[in-house]
């Protein structure tokens, strides 16, 4: 057990370190030279070559490579990825700066995803319309193929613009949130409604829901009582695939809402090619999935007994 | 199904009474109005509040209304007018500008404005600080700075390594890294402490309220302003109480935002929502850019653009009208120069070299032993005649003007390949422009003819790479002729040396084509007055009121 814990930590300990390391070698090694990057692309030719040279050797870009690549790590691992080029603020307190309006939206729409997901696979579940079942199963199929960028316009043009119902960018309050959260829970809830459906499915026809219907139980009460639970286990698997789907979504609905976050601090780093921003993104991002894989892999042996049985028999050498 | 409809039906109800009750009549521009805050949206946003910093539009914008400079450019006549200086005189070698000062001016803090704070401004600008993480963001602007003289309390002597005639323009200049002046506690504070922006002071119409990055900046009316720029005939404080500069990355929710009238101006209006706009009632205001055109600089030194007549062809060879007609606004014109019609010493070669003449075209390429190839390229010694541009996609009407160039060049035998990117890629590729791009479009903010001499001269931006390896080009005449517009602030000299400048670019040694004019397109509702557009096409809002009740 213990040796499946310090595999899995490692294994996300090395996918950070990579992650910093193929930046650094992508950001600093690669591209232009990193002092042109530090002035108006338009002016760069016409800076002269003197200042240039100065500025190179103020930010250390005339240390060898390798000097460079440890300095960074080294105060990297003590989180000080340098000052964004675009505004002089340090890469670490940029990305405190918005993290909470991303979280904030991305845990909200997850939520709002989450009870979307249960409602579709509830109504296929239970419902006895063939035709009503097909129409709530088509769902999530079509929720994951509407682009975000034309559902948020769509949303603005009828809520915000039309109606007048909800602010059309900025953050003012939650009335700011609602529409950015349905239109970024839409794509993330089809996955998860998908594979609850599938496995509502499965689990409606097991062994035990057989001996609860001899049992004389109801409809409603198996559902909730026994499928709902076993059924809910598989939706873990997918947290990583969510993020994902959250993260880049985030960027496209924070640009159509005009929201701080992220996703377009993302954006802005890479069109301005904000080398220290841009690497410190990176990082974090890979932290959070490295993080999120670990939790669940870490979570699964407790919920289920099949696979802590393995870990037990196999010393650590676990399938997963 | 029905719950769309639904929706669908209410907002058209809602729409319909709102169209019906909300149309007041729009209150005619009469006296200005004091109070009210101007919702005004824009595409970027600032990442930094310190307006010596930033290189994108909304930093030079917000910069421009919460700092003043020395010197403001008339607009309309390029003339360079009193600011915070009063009046100024220089050495004939334009090597020394003195300054005096006005006396009655006050950082937002209440610290005065005098000499020491101009020095102060004018060393940072140009020489950064590393300890305090500030950049050397003048250092292009003010090049071959070598000090700045406090005379006395009021007077101050700023002094170059050789002459720079085009400093007089650069003391108004009002664009990206602006010389904008800051407080002596602000100079001190870090890049880090200059994203407080209750921290960041200067003298102008307008103090920083909040900042929020990525979201909005929020500038509210300085009490005791009274020192716009002459020129500008305002007297007294800002109309304004605010302004609120809302970034809207997405362009149908800015203009969505204009029509429902959650903000009252937008700036970076599409060219296709212009007409709409101006047909629901809302007023386009516009100023070219003023600088250079959009132009095609040529690889003087690469294969087939070393080749002078392949250079003149591509002149002669595309349809301005067309471009005109079916890509540009009215807010917008085709390129008659390098620089931009608004730019002192500014000459029209539409007649001449800048014309439509696909037969001349074809004429320089058959001379210069150019044939038809098999496939309609020409071809010569073998090679084909295929010119690579890389161009920036920041402005929509880039790409299709720059394809109907192609289409255009395709029927006279050249073939116009077009890498059209993003602003890092563009960045990225530039440090290989030298071998590997026939042409790079660009365009460059100031009016000033001597933007010429900063982007092509050899010694400093030379944007046609002009070398030993420039055949068919005299690079010393190149750098002497464009090298002269340093050397006098006489405007009828200067006037001529421009001519001389822009003869060489474009007629002699034909090493640009200017392709259009960018421009800045403002949209805003009826109600709103007196947004101003500067030399730099920058705006300022000091002179800026609504009709009450809006």
């Amino acid at each position: 057990m213990l040796r499946y814990l310090a595999g899995k930590a490692g294994r996300a300990v090395f996918v950070v370190w990579a992650a910093f390391t193929l930046t650094f070698i992508l950001l600093y090694v690669l591209p232009a030279n990193p002092v042109d990057l530090l002035f108006d692309p338009a002016e760069v030719n016409s800076v002269p070559p003197e200042v240039k040279a100065a500025v190179a050797e103020s930010y250390g870009f005339t240390e060898p490579v390798l000097v460079q690549y440890l300095d960074r790590l080294g105060h990297a691992v003590h989180g000080d990825f340098g000052t964004s080029a675009q505004t002089g603020a340090s890469v670490a307190s940029s990305i405190a700066g918005v993290l909470p309006a991303t979280l904030g939206l991305a845990v909200g729409a997850l939520a709002l995803a989450l009870v979307i997901a249960f409602v579709i696979a509830l109504v296929a579940t239970a419902t006895r319309q063939r035709w009503l079942r097909n129409l709530v199963e088509s769902l999530p199929t079509a929720s994951v193929s509407i682009p975000v960028f034309l559902s948020g316009i769509l949303l603005l043009q009828i809520f915000a613009f039309r109606l007048g119902w909800f602010p059309a960018f900025g953050e003012r309050g939650w009335q700011s949130l609602v529409l950015p959260l349905v239109t970024l829970a839409i794509p993330v809830s089809g996955p998860i409604a998908q594979l609850l459906v599938r496995s509502f499915a499965t689990e409606f026809r097991s062994g035990y829901v057989t001996t609860s219907w001899a049992k004389g139980a109801t409809r409603a009460r198996i559902i909730v009582g026994d499928v709902f639970r076993n059924a809910s286990l598989p939706a873990l698997t997918i947290a990583a695939v969510t993020f994902g789907s959250l993260m880049v979504n985030a960027v496209i609905v924070e640009t159509v809402f005009a929201r701080k976050g992220l996703g377009r601090m993302t954006q802005t780093a890479i069109n301005t090619l904000d080398l220290p921003l841009v690497q410190g993104i990176v990082v974090f991002v890979a932290a959070a999935f490295a993080l999120i894989n670990l939790v669940v892999d870490l979570v699964y042996p407790l919920l289920d007994p099949r696979l802590r049985a393995t870990l037990a028999v196999a010393g650590g050498r676990g399938t997963r | 199904m029905a719950a769309a409809i639904a929706v669908v039906v209410i907002a058209g109800i809602v729409v319909a009474v709102v169209r019906g009750g909300g149309s007041g009549e729009a209150t005619a521009a009469g006296q200005p109005v004091r109070g009210g805050t101007l919702q005004f949206a824009l595409i970027d946003y600032q990442r930094s509040p310190d307006p010596q910093w930033g290189t994108n539009y909304a930093e030079s914008l917000i910069g421009n209304n919460i700092t003043d400079k020395l010197t403001w450019q008339d607009p309309a006549t390029g003339e360079i007018t009193p600011w915070l200086a009063q009046s100024w005189e220089y050495n004939s070698d334009l090597t020394e500008f003195t300054f005096h000062l006005r006396r009655d001016v006050t950082f937002s803090d209440g610290s005065p404005f005098d000499a020491e704070v101009v020095k102060a401004n004018f060393d940072q600008y140009v020489h950064g600080d590393p300890a305090l993480g500030i950049l050397p963001n003048g250092a292009s602007l003010l090049r071959g700075y070598r000090e700045t003289q406090v005379l006395d309390p009021y007077t101050v002597k700023i002094s170059f390594a050789q002459p720079l005639a085009s400093f007089l323009q650069a003391s108004s200049f009002t664009a990206n890294a602006q010389p904008g002046f800051l407080s002596l506690s602000t100079l001190k504070l870090s890049a880090d402490q200059r994203t407080d922006p209750t921290k960041v002071i200067g003298t102008g119409p307008f103090v920083y309220e909040s900042w929020e990055p990525q979201v909005k900046t929020v500038l509210a009316r300085r009490a005791g302003y009274h020192w716009s720029p002459p020129a500008l005939h305002h007297e007294g404080e800002a109309y304004l109480d605010k302004v609120v500069f809302n970034t809207i990355p997405e362009a149908s929710v800015r203009t969505g935002s204009l029509v429902s009238g959650t903000v009252d101006a937008t700036l970076d209006v599409g060219t296709t929502d212009e007409k709409p706009l101006a047909d629901q009632g809302f007023q386009i205001i516009h100023r070219g850019v003023s600088g250079t055109a959009i132009y095609f600089a040529f690889n003087s030194s690469l294969f087939p653009t070393n080749d002078i007549a392949v250079r003149k062809a591509i002149q002669l060879g595309w349809d301005r009208q067309a471009i005109e007609k079916t890509i540009l606004t009215p807010s917008y014109s085709i390129a008659k120069s390098i620089l931009e019609p608004s730019v002192p010493g500014f000459a029209d070669y539409s007649g001449s070299v800048l014309r439509y003449d696909p037969d001349q075209a074809r004429r320089l390429l058959d001379q210069a032993g150019w044939v038809p190839g098999a496939d309609g390229t020409r071809v010569k010694d073998g090679r084909k005649l295929t010119v690579k541009l890389l161009g920036i996609s920041n402005l929509v009407v880039n790409k299709p003007a720059y394809e109907s160039v192609q289409q255009d060049l395709r029927e006279i035998g050249i073939d116009l390949q077009l890498t059209v990117v993003p602003i890092p890629d563009y960045t990225a590729q530039q440090a290989k422009a030298k071998t590997d791009w026939n042409i790079t479009a660009a365009n460059r903010s100031r009016n000033d003819p001597a933007a010429l001499t900063l982007q092509f001269g050899p010694s400093a931006g030379n944007s046609t790479y002009l070398s030993a390896d420039s055949t068919d080009v005299d690079v010393n005449e190149v750098a002497q002729v464009l090298g002269k517009l340093e050397t006098t602030l006489d405007p009828a000299t200067r006037n001529a040396y421009a001519k001389q400048a822009q003869d060489i670019l474009l007629e002699k040694y034909a090493l640009v084509n200017p392709v259009y004019n960018p421009s800045q397109v403002i949209a805003h509702a009826p109600y709103v007055h007196g947004i101003v557009f500067d030399a730099q096409s920058r705006n300022h809002f000091v002179d800026a009121w609504k009709n009450p009740g809006n």
